[in-house]
């Protein structure tokens, strides 16, 4: 082979020549490795990819149960003002007489299934409709739903307040028959509905949770007489709805026969408006699975290099035959290239797989925090095909760079003599880049948050400060490293000791690099530890100063933001005529249009607070800001404050049933309720402004003496359809949803450590093998196995030990970024930074641990190949 | 059993068809016993269906009588209550008008049903053919009496079938809607009063007759005025027409047969001034229809000369007519003759097959009849304006084609237009039904 040989079209076969007996040849022997090594850019595609598919699917349907089975509406018309109601529906029969489209009213809410012995088992969406024109329906018909009317005369199933249609999937779930009974509360009551039939099959693929009942009984289940949610239109035409001309013709003609009083919106808009609410959460969750993938593709380099080690003899060889270096460049990109291609193929079909687990976490999550939804089936679209291929291949590529610059700068000789020589990340030597991308990362504070969508803003700066931070630390961690090996040195006189410090205090730049990868996870994960805990911290404190009451009562069942129905008024008189009681707190909440996005209304009855102490983490005690003239005063969170710019006084215009209103604040109270901010006004304005009359919750406060357990329980055999809890009971409800919503953060976490760890033990083959000719003379100077495995594996625990003292470090900058300053910007809330130490000590254990193992293992890899050869 | 509403729709048509074919002495009976008994308003001008008191209906009454002691038998009275509990038709019954037009809410079975032929004003063809149905169906007997003002309420059920034929464009509008009866679908009690999707139809206020609006897709409207030029029809014997032999299988059955139509079809930013003729039939009735019938074939002719014909044959599972199947001519002044299966013949010329159903239906048809009074022998050929007439409901099932036709005699003159209704070409109406 010469270089002529080598060059134009020839080199491509050349190319292919060595592809073939090299890398490939490679690939057959260390088979293990490069598995290891496609299953890491496959686990890093996949985490993004099925985070993206799963937060995409667990709000998808923005809480519209009802499109499962009528189809997804065009339109939504609603009131200009006041509440839209049963009562406008005669003044719409017009409009709905047009075959060109369908009027559909839904009212929906959320009922708890109870067992037997009155637990409860299941949350359930219920949805009511007008079950004869849903027939009418063409996303009914396209399904090929019937409803099943089993053993009647169709006014048999229309009549009667009690009956209702399950899925399949509930059914078979809950073993729940036709005619069976589900006994569930709602609204505080205790009720049963029966099972009339089961909509569709089991490839109908419904939400499993979705109860379809006439609209009629969905009041009387609801005690909401007269109530209708929404008013959607859904076009006869399926395939027209598609033209954005054919929509723009509807909706002038809807327009023109609307009666005074009411508008038509676009579902897109309203949809645009959901998608804004969760812009933010969704946002959040795709930075964190870019560092599992950021993680990935520092394995990725790790490997290839290790690659490269292991062939250097070879390149050598083959550059002293007359290969030219260009070419090894082009051939180690190759095989870069080829494992991020089938990296991420595994990597898709694996993030297909993750989402399918993830969705109903992230479903719940947003369930919790945002609005009712049911996750959606996961579906891969072409983009997801797209950024999975286009996102492993690159990050595969550029991490390969740096190992095929390697492979084409070796020098023949000096391989050849030494066998150790490293030029590729004599960057990490320099300390200078780290310094300069820490000083940028404090130089990001100081960027604004964008505005986004729905009106959350984005914290930029924090993130663009905690990616400058996590990459500096990581540049700079083989400091750290030779730092604490040198200072280890004179810990131990015994030789594996000495050993395996002089290599650590040597930091040769594969060393650094294992240091560098591991100290990216470990910031990561500390970071979120503190954030996490601080939250944790924070609330319970929260609970603390601001839960004094002796009970607290809510409706039965509901978990979080999207399954509120609201405590039958009825109910809560009964409660108030309690004896024992010295007064009552309650609270009523509703949505409300803001000027960016939503926030919510909540009203609370004033009087019962004067002559008492009402106990708040106040930011801005009540009177210490003056209400703008003209505006209703409220008290309003931190939050809220933030987020319309009131923390010093001002007013804010609310979108509320009854028009628009103003309100200004007269306090600022912390509260991690949500991140839409609410804003309290007297419950009387409340009611006047809503149109409605539920309280949400509603906090006891007993009179003097009275056994708190002994009443509770009471009460509980009085209103079965409601939740009371004393005080402690009530934390350990909050503290689990609050955990709930961290399951996601906690799995991600989880998926970056665990690459991490595989990270380090490849890095520590690379480095073994690399280091080949010093442990075959150590060898042959009667240095025993256990020895070299004991060196190998304090080796890998130093590799450990320095990642969690620098990753530490800069997770300790990270919590603080993501405390003080994202939180702050993204959700408007402060929270008490708190370092979680000793769980940063166990982590740490668990990571030298970790580490050591996997020296050891690597050590023993190192062996037992040697042996085989 | 699985109820489909929309079959339980079709099954009160057929028993609605299938309500004219009666035994041949009620027939008879009624000639001699109502003829011209009915009178009120102007549009209460109520001929009972027979014809004038004539030798030949003496003869035809013995004759009749003949047939009736060897098949049906004598007058069979019906019941005050069906099985179920809803009243039942009681005989001589004298429809008063306007009332008669509106709904009977506490009987299980109603419908009002409209077709016709228009042309543009200043224009000599036909243009447009429209039908225009609306159903109801009671709930559970002894409740649906009162009107019920919620928006959903439970008491009644109905469905409107709408369609639009345009003879030069050769384009079919149609859709069906069914609704419970509330917001979006009422029914006047006191005189005809609809508002059912689609479906608006009214009392006019100045003059004996009713007012319409039929939408159709892409915001096609039809606006019309009918004015009846005959008086109303009753069919049947002491005003009932009778089904079967069960004695509850009766209906009050009036048709106006011929009907002037003015008004417009607006179509986007275009108003279209139209004029024509239309049929109205208008039945309610309390009893269920036996599931023997694999469909039916039925057609309103308006003739030329100021009459109309009315045909209908019932198609058994067997493959033979139903005896029951029948012709009536209605003469210039609203008397009626008619024969029955064994005296006239029913013939599919041509036939079309519907490509998006992918039925054939027997689209041109000779009907052969001999009148009874002349005793000539009348042909008349129905040719279908286009071929394209197929009604095919929401859920794809229970397809029908109902359509504008021209009549031709035996010479091939167009002699008239008619509407033809076949239904039951889907393999077969009594699977669907049971």
């Amino acid at each position: 082979m010469n270089e002529s040989g080598a060059s134009g079209g020839g080199s491509w076969g050349v190319a292919g020549l060595l592809l073939r007996k090299m890398t490939l040849r490679h690939w057959r022997e260390a088979w293990f490795s490069y598995l290891t090594l496609l299953a890491i850019v496959a686990v890093g595609v996949g985490a993004f990819n099925g985070i993206r598919q799963a937060s995409r699917a667990a709000s998808a349907n923005f809480g519209l149960f009802n499109e499962a089975v009528s189809g997804r509406s065009d339109f939504f018309i609603e009131r200009g003002e006041g509440v839209l109601g049963e009562k406008d529906l005669a003044v719409l029969a017009e409009v709905a007489a047009d075959p060109d489209w369908h009027l559909l009213p839904v009212l929906e809410g959320s009922l708890a299934q109870l067992d037997e012995a009155g637990a409860a088992v299941r949350q359930l969406r219920l949805v009511g409709m007008d079950l004869v024109s849903i027939g009418n329906l063409p996303g009914f018909i396209e399904q090929g739903l019937e409803l099943g009317l089993t053993g009647g005369e169709w006014y048999d199933f229309i009549g009667p307040r009690d009956l209702a249609w399950i899925t399949h999937s509930l059914a078979a779930d809950a073993g729940l028959e036709d005619g069976a009974g589900i006994v569930f509360v709602s609204g505080g009551r205790k009720q049963t509905l029966k099972v009339a039939g089961v909509l569709g099959d089991a490839e109908t693929g419904l939400p499993e949770d979705l109860v379809v009942a006439d609209l009629p009984t969905v009041q009387s289940v609801l005690g909401r007489a007269g109530e209708i949610d929404r008013l959607e239109v859904l076009l006869s035409d399926r395939e027209r709805r598609a033209d954005p001309g054919y929509l723009e013709s509807i909706r002038e003609r809807i327009e023109t026969q609307l009666p005074a009083g009411f508008s038509l919106q676009a579902t897109e808009e309203r949809a645009a408006e959901r998608a804004g609410m969760t812009a933010a959460f969704r946002l959040n969750l795709m930075i964190l699975s870019l560092i599992a993938i950021l993680v990935g593709a520092y394995l990725i380099l790790q490997a290839l290099d290790a690659a490269v080690v292991r062939r250097r003899a070879e390149m050598a060889t083959l550059k002293s035959l007359g290969v030219r270096p260009e070419l090894l460049f082009r051939i180690c990109l190759l095989e870069s290239l080829l494992i991020g291609l089938i990296g991420s193929l595994a990597g898709i079909g694996l993030g297909y797989l993750l989402a399918l687990g993830a969705v109903h976490l992230l479903a719940d999550t947003v369930n919790a925090l945002y609005f009712a939804t049911s996750a959606e089936v996961i579906r891969l679209t072409p983009a997801d095909w797209w950024i999975g291929m286009v996102l492993g291949t690159a990050f595969s590529l550029l991490a390969g760079w740096l190992p095929a610059r390697d492979a084409m700068q070796t020098p023949p000789a000096q391989i050849l003599s030494r066998g150790d020589w490293s030029p590729g990340f004599s960057w990490l030597r320099k300390p200078q880049v780290g310094l300069l991308l820490l000083l940028a990362g404090v130089g990001a504070l100081w960027v604004p948050p964008p505005v986004m969508a729905g009106g959350s803003k984005m914290a930029l700066g924090g993130f663009l400060a905690a990616g400058c931070w996590i990459f500096g630390a990581a540049l700079l961690s083989g400091q750290v490293l030779t730092g604490l090996a040198r200072l280890g040195r004179g810990l131990s006189g015994r030789a594996v000791w000495r050993l395996a410090l002089s290599r650590l205090a040597d930091g040769s730049s594969r060393h650094r690099l294992a240091v560098a990868g591991l100290v990216v996870a470990v910031g990561m994960v500390t970071g979120m530890f503190q954030m996490v805990g601080s939250f944790r911290g924070t609330i319970e404190r929260w609970f603390d100063v601001r839960f004094q009451a002796e009970l607290y009562v809510s409706e039965r069942g509901v978990s979080g933001a999207g399954t509120i129905n609201g405590i039958d008024p009825d109910i809560m008189a009964a409660l108030r005529a309690t004896p024992e009681l010295d007064f009552m707190d309650a609270l009523y909440i509703e949505r409300v249009d803001a000027p960016m996005g939503t926030t919510v209304l909540a009203g609370v009855d004033f009087s019962v607070w004067e002559n008492r102490e009402v106990e708040q983490i106040w930011l801005r005690p009540i009177g210490s800001l003056e209400a703008a003239e003209g505006a209703e005063p409220a008290v309003v969170s931190e939050t809220f404050a933030r987020r319309f710019d009131v923390l010093s006084g001002g007013s804010v215009i609310l979108g509320t049933a009854t028009g628009p209103r103003v309100i200004s604040p007269v306090g600022i109270f912390s509260d991690y309720g949500n991140e839409f901010g609410s804003a309290v006004v007297d419950l009387p304005v409340w009611r006047d402004w809503t149109g409605k009359a539920r309280a949400i919750n509603t906090s006891l406060y007993l009179n003097e003496g009275v056994e708190v357990n002994t009443l509770r329980d009471r009460l509980r055999l009085e209103f079965p359809g409601l939740d009371i809890r004393n005080a402690g009971e009530l934390r350990s409800l909050a503290i689990g949803i609050f955990d709930q919503t961290f399951r996601v953060t906690a799995a991600l976490n989880g998926i970056g450590i665990v690459v991490a760890l595989a990270g380090l033990l490849l890095g520590l083959v690379a480095i073994f093998e690399e280091s080949s000719r010093t442990w075959q003379t150590l060898d042959h100077l009667g240095f025993s196995k256990k020895r070299l495995l004991l060196a190998a594996g304090l080796e890998g625990a130093g590799i450990a030990l320095a990642a969690w003292v620098a990753g530490s470090l800069i997770g300790l900058a990270l919590g603080w970024v993501l405390i003080a300053v994202i939180n702050v910007q993204s959700f408007g809330w402060t929270l008490l930074w708190q370092v979680p130490v000793a769980g940063f000590l166990k982590f740490g254990f668990g990571l030298v641990a970790a580490g050591y193992l996997c020296g050891l293992a690597s050590g023993a890899w190192w062996h037992y190949r040697r042996e085989q050869v | 059993m699985k109820v489909d509403l929309i079959t339980l729709f079709r099954q009160k048509r057929v028993c609605q068809v299938g309500s004219d074919a009666r035994p041949v002495a009620s027939t008879v009976g009624e000639l001699v016993r109502f003829q011209g008994s009915g009178e009120s308003t102007p549009l209460a001008r109520v001929r009972y269906g027979g014809g004038n008191p004539t030798l030949r209906c003496l003869v035809l009454w013995m004759l009749g009588c003949l047939i009736a002691l060897s098949t049906a038998g004598a007058w069979i009275e019906p019941p005050v209550l069906t099985a179920e509990g809803y009243p039942v038709p009681a005989p001589d019954t004298a429809p008063e008008i306007p009332a008669a037009h509106g709904a009977h809410r506490a009987y299980a079975i109603e419908w009002w049903y409209w077709t016709g032929h228009l042309r543009v004003i200043g224009e000599t063809e036909d243009r447009f053919g429209f039908q225009s149905t609306v159903f109801r169906l009671a709930g559970a007997p002894g409740v649906a009496g009162p009107e019920d003002a919620a928006p959903f309420g439970a008491g009644q059920l109905y469905m409107s079938h709408v369609g639009l034929s345009d003879f030069v464009e050769q384009r079919y509008l149609h859709n069906e809607r069914v609704y419970r009866e509330g917001w979006q679908a009422r029914v006047g009690v006191g005189e005809l009063d609809l508002r059912l999707g689609p479906i608006t139809a009214w009392e006019l206020a100045d003059a004996p007759g009713f007012g319409t609006t039929i939408r159709y897709e892409d915001g096609t409207r039809l606006e019309l005025e009918m004015r009846p030029a005959k008086p109303m029809v009753a069919f049947g014997e002491r005003g009932l027409s009778r089904k079967g032999r069960d004695p509850a299988a009766v209906s009050w059955y009036w048709t106006y047969t011929r009907l002037e139509v003015t008004g417009q079809l607006v179509r986007g930013e275009a108003t279209v001034p139209v004029e024509g003729m239309a049929w109205m039939d208008h039945e309610i009735a309390s009893s269920q229809l036996g599931s023997d019938l694999e469909g039916w074939d039925w057609t309103a002719i308006h003739l030329d000369d100021g009459t109309e014909v009315k045909a209908y044959r019932l198609r058994k599972n067997d493959g033979g007519s139903d005896p029951w199947s029948a012709v009536y001519w209605i003469d210039e002044a609203g008397a009626t003759e008619s024969v029955y299966a064994d005296q006239f013949s029913w013939e599919g010329v041509k036939e079309w097959t519907s490509p998006a159903t992918g039925l054939t239906y027997p689209t041109t048809v000779r009907i052969a009849a001999r009148h009874p009074v002349s005793g000539e022998t009348e042909i008349y050929q129905l040719v279908p304006r286009m071929d394209a007439q197929e009604f095919v409901g929401n859920n794809g099932s229970n397809a029908y084609w109902e359509g504008a036709c021209e009549v031709q005699d035996a010479a091939g003159r167009v002699i008239g237009r008619a509407y033809l209704e076949l239904a039951g070409y889907g393999g077969g109406l009594s699977g669907q039904l049971n």
